[in-house]
């Protein structure tokens, strides 16, 4: 096959394309398209909340790298010199404790059990963005006692009764009000409402912020001990670094990455999603290759008598193969595009308008691997399903060609 | 030019033997206008189609130039049809999808003794030659039958062939469209001294053949100008 069969080929799949049926054309383009989009969809948006939990436990829950009690332990111990050594590495932004209780809160006629976690506010900031939640009121100060802050969950909304809440609240709490929390070791103080924030997070939300001095007077001595360390890394450096930095330091509680705690919980899920992605990777294909093999088959089968010509005039059955082939690689590649296109505005679109739910938000988690990917596993299987008619058509004899 | 010899054609449907060709044996000199008649099922296209090689004889040797056809394979075939022969069919048979100028460079574009420059030069000369230069981006559908039918013999001719075959060329013109065309082929045969073998079953136009051959029922019932030498 010399470039000039090629370019022979190119040119009556190009004219074919350009001069037939442009509704066709225009509609196996569409198809390619969707099934395109079809493909990386789901297991884009599965990628997208992946990220937004992975985000948001990292942001609300556990820093870059955990520091909790070794196996046995109930706490972490010796706070004070553990904080010094972590907070004294390179690549460590911050880490501070947290150490949390369960309470049970009282507003009006309204009781409500939630974890009171307390907090270095001014050191918390480096954590977590917690701060820049706030919907009304402030965030703690580094001082404060007898003040709290609780997600928008937890204050409840007045206009709603309770029997219509989606889940228990305290039934509209503003910042300002008073409310009672009486701890598990029967400690019962009032505190005033000082803000209330919303991350989306629902573990986040669901929680009430008190300062590490008030939970001091609540355990009525001073907490030299927490119930894990949250540790932020600096710009550029890598979980693992820090992990690395932190055992041989000789930090001597357990200490895990992000990823180390996600390959765990999150493991099963997306173990799920990987594999909702396959069967949704394969129905497409299938869709797309099966679309693919009826246009070009009914293309071919239309074309018989005009393939009996070509082959009697001294073209090439090789030719007349690469004709359709070229066909379904310019129809593949079109489809392709529009599907490209089509999920970048699909992308852009969540971007700015995610799927929230109480769990998690989606956005779209496109990577340029996934796209060349994709394409490249679309655009065999549409060779395939093109090349196969094209390819039997083609070796029909002449006379059983032109008589069709 | 080609020499045939006792060639057969046997088609099966069922249970019955349908002899189209039966022991047909016949030379065809070069430059020679050759007119296949006989009536409809006589075995005149079936002839043209074996020395076509658009189908192969049951028994028989067709030998062209020297080259015994049988040996050849499929892509031999395919070349030699490209390099030494030209078609034109009863229906014209362009491609839809190109212009006049697309479907008249189609075969040489395929030749690799032949360059761009060669190819369009031919084309264009064949396209002045049958009157329809001026309509070279045209697409088929926007042209009279007995114009496509004239575009079909400049692409049969672009590459120069050995031999011209043509299976009723004037099946589906009209009388002065169909005049036009033979016209056309008899100029190519005397100035070019061009082989052509052409099938018909109009008998006015063996005033264009320097030759008739009449079959029926397979087998040559008269060789000659007018029938004068008869089997």
């Amino acid at each position: 096959m010399g470039k000039k069969e090629l370019k022979v080929a190119f040119l009556l799949a190009l004219r074919s394309l350009q001069r037939g049926s442009r509704s066709s054309v225009i509609l196996t383009i569409l198809i390619v398209g969707m099934c395109f989009t079809n493909m990386i969809f789901l297991p884009a948006m599965f990628n997208g909340i992946g990220q937004s939990i992975t985000k948001q436990v990292v942001d609300y829950e556990v820093g870059n790298v955990l520091v909790s009690p070794q196996s046995g332990d109930q706490y972490v111990t010796d706070l004070g010199a553990t904080l010094d050594l972590i907070n004294g590495m390179p690549g460590v932004e911050r880490a501070t404790p947290h150490y949390s209780k369960g309470a049970t809160l009282k507003y009006r006629q309204r009781i409500l059990g939630v974890s009171v976690r307390a907090i270095s506010p001014s050191d918390e900031k480096y954590i977590s963005p917690l701060y820049t939640k706030m919907i009304a009121g402030s965030y703690l100060g580094e001082g404060d006692t007898g003040e709290v802050i609780i997600g928008k969950p937890v204050a409840g909304d007045a206009s709603i009764r309770e029997e219509d809440e989606f889940q228990p609240s305290l039934g509209g709490v503003r910042v300002g009000d008073s409310i009672t929390i009486e701890y598990g070791n029967g400690y019962t103080k009032d505190y005033r409402v000082k803000g209330i924030y919303y991350t989306g997070w629902s573990q986040a939300d669901s929680t009430v912020y008190v300062t590490w001095t008030d939970m001091e007077q609540v355990e009525g001595k001073p907490l030299d001990y927490a119930d894990y360390i949250t540790v932020k890394a600096k710009p550029g450096y890598s979980e693992k670094f820090i992990k690395d930095e932190l055992q041989q330091y000789g930090v001597s509680q357990k200490v895990q990455t992000t990823s180390d705690l996600l390959s765990k919980s999150l493991g099963r899920a997306l173990q799920s999603f990987a594999i909702i992605n396959m069967v949704s990777l394969i129905v497409s294909i299938i869709i797309t290759t099966v679309v693919l093999f009826i246009v070009i088959t009914i293309k071919t089968l239309n074309s018989r008598k005009q393939i009996g010509i070509l082959k009697a005039i001294g073209v090439d059955k090789e030719v007349i193969m690469h004709n359709y082939g070229f066909q379904v690689i310019i129809l593949a590649i079109l489809g392709i595009i529009l599907g490209i296109c089509l999920t970048l505005l699909l992308a852009m679109y969540m971007a700015i308008h995610p799927i929230v739910t109480p769990e998690w938000s989606a956005t779209l988690y496109l990577t340029p691997i996934d796209l060349i990917t994709n394409s490249l596993i679309l655009f065999a299987a549409a060779i395939l399903a093109g090349y196969v008619p094209a390819y039997q058509v083609s070796r029909e004899d002449i006379q059983t060609a032109m008589r069709a | 030019m080609i020499e045939i010899s006792d060639l057969r054609k046997i088609y099966h449907m069922g249970n019955v033997e349908v002899k189209a060709l039966d022991g047909v044996t016949l030379d065809i000199e070069k430059g020679e206008f050759l007119g296949i008649m006989g009536p409809s099922g006589s075995g005149k296209t079936t002839l043209l189609h074996m020395l076509g090689l658009l189908d192969m004889p049951t028994s028989g040797k067709i030998v062209i130039d020297g080259m015994d056809l049988s040996r050849l394979t499929d892509y031999e075939k395919t070349m030699f049809r490209l390099y030494k022969l030209g078609y034109v069919f009863q229906d014209y048979a362009l491609v839809p999808d190109l212009t006049v100028m697309e479907n008249v460079s189609l075969p040489a574009m395929l030749r690799k003794d032949r360059s761009e420059d060669q190819y369009r030069n031919d084309s264009n000369d064949i396209l002045q030659k049958i009157g329809l230069y001026d309509r070279r981006d045209h697409l088929p559908r926007e042209l009279s039958g007995g114009q496509q039918q004239r575009v079909s013999l400049a692409r049969a001719m672009v590459n120069k062939p050995d031999i011209l075959f043509a299976d009723e060329p004037c099946a589906n013109l009209d009388t002065e469209n169909s005049r036009i065309v033979l016209d056309l082929f008899r100029e190519i045969n005397e100035s070019m001294h061009q082989t052509i073998v052409m099938v018909s079953h109009e008998d006015w136009h063996k005033d264009y053949f320097h030759r008739i051959i009449r079959l029926r029922d397979g087998k040559i019932v008269s060789d000659g100008i007018n029938g004068a030498k008869t089997h």
